[in-house]
């Protein structure tokens, strides 16, 4: 045995562990070579993709800051926040009684396991696809696009809200049950006081999903700014697509501040000073 | 007599929050134009869209769609390798565990941030014109959307790592990059690994609705069918979307489970 070896006595990796490395490492390089052959993507795209962005970046400046371009886009802006809020208000009113059926530890089993499965047949259909069904029944415009984002927000914010449900201390319940309580009573007194944060926190956080997925709504015509960006694309009209982009950038921004904070202080709690 | 201690009175939050989240709530239902009677009559019309979703051509689908499917897959896997690989160094500057820089710790997690603002479509929107309508422009889409999640999930994980390890790394001498590399490296390994395999799932989902703006995939043959109304063919073409999801989401758990 040589020296070097003899000082650093470092235990060698088990061979399984290294196989299971090797392998691991051999499968995603084949893969994304796999892919990328399949793609027909070569150096040279590659290589000149950087330039590419530069010219489509470099067209969109100076910004389009006319009154007009302005006048058409803030609404459109806004109109994504407000199918973001009314959405996420649809999910919220729908999905809370629902995850109660959902919940194992307040409905009966059988009840409780078709409810989550209902909810996960509603979460498993993007947003995207539930609109453009629902285009053709209720027209172009937000309110299509609000109720695609509804009822995928009540398949998700189900979900969530039934785990909370699952999750809470039954200490409570007991104690309201042995002062005489009824089922109802336990409901209001035990459970909803627990579950309650939680859950008002996981609506906030669906609206700030909701309000990048209204924001790509109106692709296909359902409504927000997303038409309004490939509108402005389509014409090459870049300088106003730059400023489109720049406005939901900020909307998205000062949204999920606000949003975050609340759900800060419903978590955390208020933080007294002294 | 009980002696029940008194209410606090409710926090501003509340009392302020609440009314004005109504009123905001009743203005966007009037902005986004909900219309009970309206959509009754428009629900009365469901004929047209409910009829051939039902009547699913699935002769057609399977002939038409297993290409796009492929390509689809494709996309996720490449944009979820190399967007994940790019974050991962991203998000030791982005972490104040790794990053002693003050001012470089800003400028990468707010270059994070800004770039998880942008929807997935939206960056699929701007390749396409920026690189050419094609699956490339897809891949480019897909690779900003998990460079943000992954960017985001391990810069917060690498905050809150055990700073043992990297102390006993200093104390031994060595470089803030070789302190980082030997001991915070290991310790966010198994959870990059996890969010990896979270990232591909979201990647796959993502990746169906990329061709309806020309992003290459599966979404392209959808975008076709959907312009003609032919929801007989879009509707298996869902199915089997759910099912390719499915399977690979069962696939990335098996995974998971094996190697975590």
């Amino acid at each position: 045995m040589d020296k070097k070896k003899d000082i650093m006595n470092i235990p060698k990796q088990p061979i399984s562990q290294r196989i299971l490395k090797y392998t691991l490492t051999t499968a995603i390089v084949f893969a994304s070579l796999w892919s990328a052959a399949g793609l027909e993507i070569t150096i040279e795209r590659i290589l000149d993709a950087p330039r590419q962005i530069g010219i489509l970046v470099g067209a969109m400046f100076p910004l389009d800051t006319s009154q007009e371009a302005i006048d058409r886009i803030i609404p459109k802006v806004f109109e994504s926040l407000f199918i973001a809020w009314a959405g996420t208000v649809i999910g919220a009113i729908f999905s809370f009684p629902v995850s109660f059926l959902a919940a194992q530890n307040v409905a009966v089993g059988a009840v409780s396991r078709i409810t989550k499965q209902i909810l996960n047949a509603i979460r498993a259909f993007p947003e995207l696809i539930l609109a453009f069904v629902f285009l053709p029944i209720t027209g172009l415009g937000a309110f299509t696009g609000t109720l695609a984002l509804g009822i995928h927000s009540i398949g998700t914010l189900g979900k969530l809200s039934s785990e909370v449900i699952e999750g809470i201390d039954e200490g409570p319940l007991e104690a309201i049950k042995s002062s005489g309580g009824s089922k109802i009573n336990e409901l209001i007194f035990g459970v909803i006081p627990q579950v309650m944060p939680t859950i008002t926190s996981y609506w906030l956080y669906r609206f700030e999903i909701n309000l990048r997925a209204s924001a790509v709504l109106g692709v296909i015509g359902a409504g927000g700014v997303g038409q309004e960006l490939i509108n402005q694309l389509r014409f090459r009209d870049f300088p106003r697509a730059g400023t489109v982009l720049i406005c939901t950038i900020a909307l998205v921004l000062i949204a999920d501040a606000i949003s975050a904070s609340i759900r800060n202080r419903i978590i955390q709690g208020k933080v007294v000073k002294g | 007599m009980i002696n029940i201690p008194k209410k606090p009175p409710p926090s501003y939050l509340v009392t302020i929050g609440i009314p004005f989240a109504m009123l905001f709530t009743v203005f966007s239902f009037q902005r986004v134009g909900f219309n009970l009677k309206d959509f009754r009559e428009n629900l009365a019309n469901r004929a047209i869209v409910t009829d051939p979703l039902f009547n699913p051509k699935w002769s057609w689908a399977w002939e038409n769609t297993a290409d796009a499917m492929v390509e689809t897959v494709q996309i996720a896997i490449l944009a979820s390798i190399v967007g994940c690989a790019i974050a991962l160094p991203l998000s030791f500057y982005a972490s104040r565990a790794t990053n002693l820089n003050k001012y470089s710790y800003f400028l990468y997690k707010s270059f994070l941030n800004l770039v998880r603002t942008i929807p997935d479509l939206f960056w699929a929107m701007l390749f396409t014109v920026a690189v050419g309508i094609g699956p490339f422009a897809g891949v480019l889409a897909l690779i900003m959307f998990s460079l943000a999640i992954m960017g985001k999930l391990l810069s917060e994980t690498i905050d809150s790592i055990d700073p043992g390890p990297m102390e006993a790394a200093k104390a031994t001498g060595s470089t803030h990059n070789q302190t980082v590399f030997t001991s915070a490296l290991p310790q966010v390994l198994p959870n990059f690994t996890a969010y990896f395999l979270y990232i591909f799932e979201l990647c796959i989902r993502a990746s169906v609705i990329l061709g309806l703006v020309g992003a290459g995939g599966v979404g392209r043959i959808i975008e076709t069918q959907r312009i003609f109304l032919r929801f007989d063919r879009i509707s298996p073409i869902i199915v089997i979307i759910l099912v390719v999801v499915i399977l690979i989401e069962q696939f990335s758990v098996w995974i998971r489970r094996r190697i975590l």
